[in-house]
């Protein structure tokens, strides 16, 4: 019998679960029900934040049923991620997509919540959100959202493109339960920071603000389309900002370059690199732009 | 790679093709279940639960209504082998290769009482649910929704082969079935031993040596 477009399909959606279930281990740090991770490096296992429970007898279990012992070599409650270290190089290293997800492409959730296997659950991109600010206080650029079931003990898994590549990282511990994707790229670029520093440092300037509309003539002073900027209300004793010289009423257009419109992407913008170093900061002062260079604070 | 027509047609044609082997299996105190053929001469399986204490009424696609004979049941495996006085039906086949995770499925069966409905998912995972014996009994879980009524009703992959019998036998929110496997042996035994207590009230002269 020849193959149908049915059967192809089916195919290839067994064969990428096969395929990232090789990376994908079963993580064993909290008391109820285990959760999933995926390995990024021989030795590293990426996973949720949320479901590492304890810092000892922390194990992974591997595709091929073998127990590993791990430690927590970062966490990051914001971004709801961390990287475990495994006591000796394992299993194999999952491959992560080359292009973004869109919307409507299907997509498997994938998870190791017991020793008896892989469990999927098939679903579409349904949403491509964000920038988000999380409850736990990180920020989310990008999410995904997808109509497939999150089973106990998904969180930490990949969800994996129709070719077998990871797409993101799944977790519920985001936005009250409901399962969202943590993109790839972002999840990967913060795994690397969270494995050499241990955690990701999220920046203070000392500020209140609010979004203000700008009149036709900052724009052109600015020499660019910008529609709003961040009016300041007022800048806290001692605080990187008044250290800075930033004073009330000056309006922030941008950090580091990129145009600031709203308290979430300054927000976003002072997170990583940014903490602890002078920083070019521009604003608005009596309708004149003017670059400071801020040292950036570390919020505790 | 070679298509067959398109996605829709292709589906439709599994569905037609599945379609004449779903029965209902009606209790006589209890609701409704569905039921597979099981074999042309009157075979069909179904739950154990669906079947209460009476022999069901058996209905098939063209409306036909058939009083059953109770072969064999466990509640174990929660399955019940029924026979009905038909030699025309369409009997669906079971896979003979092991679900992976991952493959398409197609749910069929009778839902709150809505006949014939297909629900589509994909093996979402291949566990082992125990039973009172303390037997580890395999189990298709699926994300093809399931309520009751589908009960009895089969899981076929994207080849129409059964690869389950749905039932919800250990709750939880995912839905599950029986592996084939559990199934084909269930039936075999059924019949071997149907055959052997057939044999011995009434030999028959080739019997006797």
């Amino acid at each position: 019998m020849s193959k149908t477009v049915l059967v192809e399909l089916s195919d290839a959606l067994a064969d990428a679960a096969e395929l990232a279930g090789q990376s994908t281990v079963l993580v064993n740090a909290r008391r109820r029900m285990p959760a999933s991770g995926i390995i990024f490096a021989p030795d590293l296992v990426l996973t949720a934040e949320h479901i590492i429970e304890k810092d000892e007898d922390i194990t992974v279990v591997l595709a091929d049923g073998t127990e590993v012992a791990a430690k927590v070599a970062g966490r990051d409650a914001g971004s709801d991620l961390a990287v475990l270290k495994l006591e000796r190089a394992a299993g194999t290293v999952a491959e992560v997509t080359k292009n973004p997800a869109r919307l409507g492409q299907i997509a498997l959730a994938l998870a190791r919540p017991s020793r008896e296997g892989i469990e999927a659950s098939l679903g579409t991109v349904s949403a491509i959100g964000g920038p988000v600010q999380t409850r736990r206080g990180g920020m989310l650029e990008r999410y995904y959202r997808t109509d497939s079931i999150s089973y106990p003990g998904f969180s930490g898994g990949p969800l994996v493109a129709a070719d077998g590549t990871i797409l993101g990282l799944n977790t519920s511990g985001l936005s009250n339960g409901a399962a969202i994707t943590i993109p790839a790229d972002f999840a990967w670029s913060t795994a690397e920071i969270l494995a050499r520093h241990g955690q990701i440092k999220r920046g203070y300037l000392g500020i209140r603000s609010q979004t203000v509309d700008l009149p036709a003539a900052s724009q052109d002073a600015l020499q660019r389309k910008q529609a709003a900027g961040l009016l300041i209300m007022s800048v806290e004793k001692n605080s990187p900002a008044s250290k800075g010289g930033l004073i009330v009423g000056d309006i922030l257009v941008a950090v580091a370059g990129s145009p600031i419109f709203h308290h979430d992407e300054l927000f976003a913008r002072l997170n990583g690199d940014v903490v602890g170093k002078a920083t070019p900061i521009e604003i608005l002062r009596g309708g004149q732009p003017q670059t400071m260079n801020i040292v950036i604070g570390e919020r505790e | 790679m070679n298509f067959n027509g398109t996605f829709t047609q292709v589906i439709d044609e599994l569905v037609q093709q599945v379609m004449p082997s779903l029965v209902v299996v009606r209790g006589r105190r209890f609701g409704a279940g569905a039921g597979i053929a099981w074999d042309a001469n009157g075979l069909i399986l179904t739950n154990n639960h669906v079947v209460g204490r009476h022999s069901p009424i058996v209905l098939l696609q063209d409306d036909r209504e058939y009083d059953s004979k109770l072969v064999a049941r466990d509640p174990d495996v929660d399955l019940a082998l029924l026979s009905i006085d038909a030699t025309d039906l369409t009997p669906l086949r079971p896979a003979s290769v092991s679900p992976r995770v991952g493959e398409m499925v197609f749910a069929f069966g009778h839902p709150w009482g809505q006949r014939n409905t297909v629900t589509r998912g994909i093996v979402s995972a291949l566990v082992y649910a125990q039973n009172r014996r303390g037997e580890k009994l395999p189990i298709v879980r699926s994300d093809a929704s399931l309520a009751p009524g589908n009960s009895g009703g089969p899981l076929v992959n994207a080849k129409c082969e059964v690869i389950g019998i749905n039932a919800m036998i250990v709750g939880g929110d995912q839905s599950v079935s029986i592996a084939a496997s559990v199934a084909t042996d269930f039936v075999r035994k059924a019949i071997a031993k149907s055959a052997l207590s057939a044999k011995t009230p009434h030999p028959t002269p080739n019997d006797v040596i």
